[in-house]
């Protein structure tokens, strides 16, 4: 067992995305995990007269227009972006890939009624969408995740629902009705284990862009209010000192970057990984 | 006896990633006007056999020995001249009908283009030329000509591509396990119009097949595969009735049959 | 068990009859075969006894209570009693799963069945499925493979093994055989042949190939474009007045 193990994860990162996205997201789960250790300050701390510094021994990455510690905030600010991003993602998946499996597996009137409700969602760009339900239910991180969910769960069913129209023609399908296996066991047995590497790679992909979708709506007051130390919500403090000191936006603008680049090469990573899988196993 | 058309010497193919070989000591000759079976199950090269005729082998093979066809060693050739070789003087047909044409185009465009390529006509000939062999193979010639593959039955796919491939007037004719993907009926079908074209044009056939029955019915000699090595040849009523090696008793008793028929052995006794 | 077919038919649109007017009877223990070209109705006969496809007119009857019928109860107790062999077993072993548990799926959806070619009580599932490859002439360490690292045949052997499970009353056979090599295709009808003698089932078998209808079946039933031709018993089959389409058939199939 613990072999194959192994040689499943050395395969894995013979993918040259593969190891540098391994590499950029061990060096981010450190900083958030060990960050709370590492940060010299508390990042509420307000004091007036270090404001607007530059790097120094003391503050690493400088402080901000109320003093307070930058690299902390940052530090801090990667548990809250990168955890809810994370978060946003599975209740999307929990949503959307149930709703896909279903309407697509039993098609008729359950599938016309959600995919009428999907084609009526994605008939708005999800930015706009989403900036339109977070500002009804009112600026918190609470709402603001609420909103993104409602946005991307449609993303989950559509591409579920798709691979379940081309897999349930498979003659195994047919035999597990022909067993008397129920509607759900089928669906458990046969279907979701063909969809889940899509699944995955799609999440990965996925955590870099609802990622940007939170700095996006807290950068435009949305989400995390102030004092709460997230990457966007950074950015937007940062915006009026941008002349004088830069840095203030440029450290977060890099952070979610770095954050997003990473996702997206895990994602391109797992992808390759398991598309070697899928020629394997029809050989 | 008349010469080999192709003949196929000492060739030896190994797979050089696993080193492992695939073919060793294949030795095969098809004369002129003949068919010649190739019969062995799945894995036992026989397709290999063919692939490396045609020069497709992929690049992790090791090949040895030499292919002669019409006294040139096909692997010493250049592969710009080998693809001049291919289609013109030998024809390969494949198993899988679906891939022998492009499913967007119709069907007498992509002959049309085929036989412009390896022969310098003209549009209206080449038209012609694609009418009459799809008439040959017994086709609706107008309708196939206008149809896209999907719109014909797998029969008359596997038949116009036959066509396509007999619109050459190649020397030889490879035939990949032409009737695996088809049903007995149509599989009849599309060989017995092989065998009036043979007769006609006088072009040889190597015929791939797992089928024994097929073999003995079709060919004027065979070969019988097994793991990469000839173990018998001869002809049918030898391999039938007088086979050597265990392997090709094997395949002759697992070789399925109607049941004898009580009349005819009847008579069979009275005439004796 | 007696499966009676009387009147089906199946339109796909106004001209075309998958189906038409099909009458005939299988008796217990019997072993039928269906004969006909692709594009005969043959495939479509199959599922439509399955219960996977539906059909317009006439009655299908197991045992005098209709097919697949809409109440779960009632489906169920059909399902206990028909099974399906397809003709690519590639395609009805699901790649990602070990074969052990593929095999074993019918028999957990009716845990009331004890399968009577178990030598001793109280084994685990995975003993259960050893014991099913044994049957069908494959070795017991095979239960962990994926269908991937099997062969054509053993594929087919594993999904007769899947189907022989719950011991079904009536196995139907759509061309088990067609995708395999002929070496391969003689063990599994001879497997097939075995099976039926010790269990006693019903077989629809249904290929396009009239030798290994001949070589497994006492009772042939030629379909042609959705309709019976002929209906004869192995013992007529060269009988003079077999219709044309048979007789083309039988001269396909022969060797002279």
């Amino acid at each position: 067992m613990e072999t194959t193990l192994i040689i499943k994860t050395s395969r894995l990162l013979r993918n040259p995305n593969m190891s540098i996205g391994m590499l950029l997201a061990m060096l981010l789960a450190g900083v958030t995990f060990l960050g709370g250790a590492l940060v010299p300050h508390d990042p509420f701390q307000i004091d007036m007269s270090n404001r607007l510094q530059g790097a120094s021994s003391a503050h690493w990455l400088g402080t901000d227009q109320l003093g307070r510690d930058v690299f902390s905030r940052m530090v801090f600010g990667a548990k809250l972006t990168i955890g809810l991003g994370m978060f946003a993602i599975v209740m999307a998946i929990c949503i959307g890939v149930p709703i896909g499996l279903f309407s697509g597996y039993i098609g008729g009137r359950i599938d016309a009624f959600f995919m009428r409700i999907i084609d009526g969602i994605l008939a708005f760009p999800d930015f706009i969408l989403a900036i339109a339900i977070a500002g009804m239910l009112g600026p918190s991180l609470t709402n603001m995740i609420i909103a993104i969910v409602l946005v991307r769960w449609i993303v989950y069913a559509r591409v579920v629902r798709g691979l379940v129209l081309a897999e349930k023609e498979k003659e195994y399908v047919l035999v597990s009705k022909v067993s008397y296996s129920s509607t759900f066991k089928t669906i458990r047995m046969h279907l979701l284990p063909q969809v889940m590497p899509d699944i995955i790679v799609m999440a990965a992909i996925d955590v870099g862009k609802v990622i940007l979708l939170i700095s996006a709506l807290s950068y435009i007051g949305l989400g995390a209010q102030p004092p709460i130390p997230e990457w966007g919500a950074m950015l937007n403090d940062g915006r009026g000192y941008f002349q004088v000191i830069p840095s203030l936006m440029i450290y977060p603008g890099l952070a979610i970057m770095l954050t997003v680049l990473c996702c997206n090469l895990l994602g391109d990573g797992l992808k390759s990984y398991f598309d070697i899988r899928k020629g394997r196993d029809y050989l | 006896m008349s010469e080999p058309l192709i003949s196929i010497q000492d060739l030896h193919v190994e797979n050089r990633v696993c080193e492992k070989s695939l073919l060793r000591k294949v030795n095969v000759e098809v004369k002129k006007g003949e068919i010649v079976g190739l019969i062995g199950e799945s894995g036992s090269g026989k397709s290999l056999t063919a692939r490396a005729i045609m020069g497709l082998l992929p690049l992790e093979m090791n090949v040895s020995g030499r292919i002669l066809y019409k006294n040139d060693d096909l692997m010493k050739i250049t592969s710009k001249e080998h693809r001049k070789l291919l289609g013109k003087e030998i024809g390969i047909i494949f198993q899988d009908y679906r891939g022998s044409f492009t499913p967007f185009i119709k069907i007498g465009k992509q002959m049309i283009e085929t036989i412009c390529t390896h022969q310098l006509v003209r549009k209206k000939e080449a038209k012609n030329i694609a009418f009459r062999v799809l008439c040959e193979m017994g086709l609706n010639s107008e309708r196939v000509y206008h149809s896209y593959p999907f719109q014909l039955s797998g029969g008359q796919v596997q038949r116009a591509a036959i066509a396509m491939v007999l619109a050459l007037r190649p020397a030889l004719i490879i035939c990949d396990e032409i009737t695996t993907a088809l049903d007995l009926m149509n599989g009849e079908k599309v060989l017995s119009y092989i065998d009036q074209v043979r007769k006609e044009t006088g072009c040889a056939v190597l015929m791939i097949t797992h089928d024994l029955a097929q073999a003995y019915k079709r060919t004027d000699r065979m070969y019988v595969m097994h793991q990469g090595e000839i173990v018998e040849e001869g002809l049918p009523e030898q391999i039938r009735c007088h086979h050597k090696h265990p392997y090709t008793k094997k395949l002759c008793s697992c070789l399925l049959s109607l049941p004898e028929d009580e009349s005819v052995r009847k008579e069979r006794v009275i005439s004796l | 068990m007696s499966l009676v077919v009387d009147g089906l038919s199946k339109h796909y649109s106004k001209s075309v009859h998958a189906l038409d007017n099909i009458s005939f009877r299988v008796n217990a223990g019997e072993c039928i075969g269906i004969v006909g070209e692709s594009g005969s109705g043959k495939s479509t006969l199959a599922r439509v006894l399955l219960g996977l496809e539906s059909y317009k007119d006439g009655r299908i009857t197991i045992n005098g209570k209709p097919i697949a019928p809409k109440k779960r109860a009632l489906l169920r107790e059909y399902r206990k009693s028909v099974q399906m062999i397809f003709q690519d077993a590639t395609s009805t072993l699901n790649p990602k799963l070990p074969i052990w548990k593929s095999i074993l799926e019918p028999l957990d959806n009716f845990k009331e069945i004890t399968p009577s070619f178990l030598q001793a009580e109280g084994l685990s599932r995975k003993e259960v499925a050893e014991e099913l490859l044994e049957i069908v002439g494959l070795e017991k360490q095979m239960v962990d493979r994926y269908p991937g690292e099997l062969s054509g045949g053993q594929k087919q052997r594993v999904s007769i093994a899947r189907a022989l499970s719950i011991e079904p009353t009536l196995l139907v056979c759509d061309e088990p055989t067609a995708s395999l090599d002929v070496t391969v295709q003689v063990q599994i009808l001879r497997l097939l042949k075995d099976l039926q003698k010790k269990t006693n089932m019903t077989i629809l078998f249904i290929s396009h190939d009239i030798r290994a209808v001949t070589f497994l079946c006492e009772k042939v039933i030629v379909l042609k474009n959705g309709s019976i031709v002929d209906q004869f018993g192995l013992e007529g089959i060269y009988h003079k007045e077999r219709h044309p389409y048979t007789k083309a058939l039988i001269k396909a199939a022969s060797i002279e």
